[in-house]
């Protein structure tokens, strides 16, 4: 992985603040290093995966500022001085998300390889447009490919999550 | 991807499966190829493919195989190498046919070409129009140095 | 894998122009890079030196300029997507960028990135043919304005000078009873083959026509011949001359079999597509 290739003395780094699920990381980074692989080999955060290596699947996909990306394609750098998400930072000190009680009720994951990226995607989705129409899903998610699922378990569990958080805020 | 052409040439037979058989005159006809070697006469010989489309280049070396030929009327090769920093690789099926008498030959040209790993996926298009451009040139080439020949 | 590269971070645009100018081609404009780092990643370009322009002030606005909308061209597809201002002036134009590529790249990708990397199988540039836009080409020493016609030299490549960054796209606000049309298809990935409209009725005929291919050959391009079947015409005959149109579209889009389809597929596509266009862009333009 590039980020444990050696890195020759006089290398450019980049000194960045990673704030990564509310935690800071004090980090030089080279350039060239992308978003997944420190995250992944350099914080021990392996929910996000590698897999197509070119934007289209969304199984590495991370929220920056709240918004997805692709992070096999996004070098670090580019997340200095923004918040970063992964799913290992959805659960509030155990207690799961909306979203991944929902996966979980509705059978939204089966060899769960694409699920990190899906619920991220989700969460953003919903951030965005709380009462999502199967539409609204379909063209937001459209992204995020499942080899396993056919999809129908994955809309539900994310209309399940919405009105579940829906009615949260509504008694909030 | 199968590309055909077929040229007419100022040119007798003979004269025509000799400069076939001139690997470095054969060579510097196909455009991006360049450095050729024997290994074998008549039977192996190597060369590198370059290649540029807008900003991408490519760089094959290549090992070019006589399959077959009969006299001063077919040659089949194969032409094959591979891109090992992209991962990718290209083989070119080669078969020339020669017929004709007196000082005019025709000569037909057929390239049964395939390229395999990610330059295919990412560039299909590029590459069929790119190999369309380099058989055009190959057979306008051929026939330029030929007919100099005279 | 990503090879190493050093980052220049230049914070204007003549700093931009010179750095590009001093270190030619190897070094390159970055902004998004959702098309530049994956060929980078696969070994198929390399630049020693990346020119972040994300620093640079004023690349990132979309307004109207009296009659022409100015789009900067560090612009994302996502703003551009949800942007008021387009929205209500250039509403096919938000519908294509509602469409561009996953949810990822289009909150990371910028339109002047896609236009300047010239990717055949893209959406913007066929839609810009055929809405006359201009683009600004800016360096050192100052800026030009090159047609969109002339801005697609083949794929990837532009017509920008070795020193010159893009900076804005100025598309002309819509006449009114005019409206624009934008349809694809693909299965793939990326678009198999794009086809753009735009029409202007003056009471029941046609003003001006203009139709555009894109992502079937190398370049998007305008294809005049149609247009001229459709100018003039009132809108029924000219809707019973559609098929002819579409034929001549298909003719003149350069289209090349490949993963796509054929190049007979492709043309029967661009037919079908500039049909349900018209259909489409009447509607509103009423």
């Amino acid at each position: 992985m590039a980020s444990l290739t050696t890195r020759p003395r006089d290398a450019q780094t980049i000194p960045v603040s990673l704030d990564v699920n509310g935690k800071i990381y004090e980090l030089d980074i080279e350039p060239h290093e992308l978003l997944l692989d420190v995250v992944r080999d350099r914080l021990g955060l392996t929910g996000a995966k590698r897999s197509c290596d070119m934007e289209v699947c969304g199984a590495c996909t991370l929220l920056v500022d709240g918004r997805p990306v692709s992070s096999c394609t996004l070098p670090a750098f580019e997340a200095r001085g923004k918040r970063v998400e992964t799913i290992e930072g959805l659960a509030d000190k155990g207690r799961l998300h909306p979203l991944q009680e929902s996966f979980i009720e509705h059978g939204g994951f089966q060899c769960g390889f694409c699920t990190p990226g899906m619920i991220l995607a989700a969460k953003s989705l919903l951030e965005e447009n709380p009462d999502p129409s199967e539409a609204d899903i379909k063209h937001y998610m459209h992204g995020n490919i499942c080899r396993c699922t056919g999809y129908k378990k994955i809309i539900e569990s994310i209309r399940a999550a919405a009105a579940k958080m829906r009615s949260a805020r509504s008694r909030s | 991807m199968r590309f055909e052409r077929e040229i007419d040439i100022n040119s007798p037979k003979e004269k025509v499966w000799r400069f076939l058989w001139d690997v470095d005159r054969f060579i510097a006809c196909v455009p991006g190829c360049k450095e050729a070697g024997t290994v074998e006469p008549g039977k192996s010989y190597t060369a590198t493919m370059v290649e540029k489309v807008g900003p991408f280049r490519v760089e094959f070396p290549m090992k070019i195989d006589v399959l077959e030929s009969r006299d001063l009327s077919y040659i089949k090769a194969q032409a094959t190498g591979s891109d090992s920093k992209i991962g990718s690789r290209m083989k070119v099926e080669l078969d020339v046919s020669l017929a004709g008498d007196g000082d005019r030959t025709k000569l037909s040209l057929g390239a049964s070409v395939d390229i395999l790993g990610k330059l295919a996926t990412l560039g299909h298009s590029m590459i069929k129009r790119k190999a369309d451009q380099v058989m055009d040139q190959f057979a306008g080439n051929l026939k330029q140095k030929l007919e100099a020949h005279a | 894998m990503l090879r190493r590269f050093r980052l220049e971070e230049p914070e204007t645009i003549p700093e931009a122009s010179e750095l590009l100018g001093r270190h030619g081609e190897t070094a390159r404009i970055y902004a998004g890079g959702t098309e530049l780092l994956l060929v980078m990643k696969e070994g198929l370009a390399h630049y020693e030196r990346l020119v972040n322009i994300k620093k640079i002030p004023n690349l990132d606005r979309v307004k109207r300029d009296d009659g022409v909308i100015s789009i900067g061209a560090l612009v994302t597809h996502r703003r551009l997507s949800v942007d008021d201002v387009l929205n209500k002036q250039l509403p096919a134009f938000v519908a294509m960028e509602k469409n561009v590529a996953n949810i990822r790249v289009r909150e990371v990708g910028t339109i002047g990135g896609n236009l300047c990397f010239a990717e055949p199988h893209a959406d913007p540039g066929t839609l810009l043919l055929a809405l006359g836009a201009k683009l600004v080409a800016a360096k050192a020493a100052g800026s030009r304005e090159i047609p969109v016609e002339k801005f697609f030299v083949d794929a990837y490549e532009t017509a920008l000078e070795d020193d010159e960054l893009l900076a804005e796209i100025r598309v002309p606000v819509m006449p009114s009873h005019s409206a624009a049309a934008y349809l694809k298809f693909g299965y793939l990935e990326r678009p198999s083959v794009g086809v753009a409209l735009f029409l202007s009725l003056d009471g029941g005929a046609v003003r001006e026509a203009r139709v555009a291919v894109g992502c079937a050959g190398p370049t998007p391009r305008r294809i005049e011949a149609a247009e001229e079947i459709l100018r003039g015409k009132s809108v029924d005959e000219a809707s019973r001359r559609m098929d002819e149109a579409g034929r001549l579209a298909a003719g003149a889009s350069d289209a090349i079999g490949d993963l796509h389809g054929s190049k007979e597929y492709k043309e029967h596509i661009v037919g079908v597509l500039l049909k349900r266009a018209f259909a489409q862009a009447v509607e509103q333009c009423r």
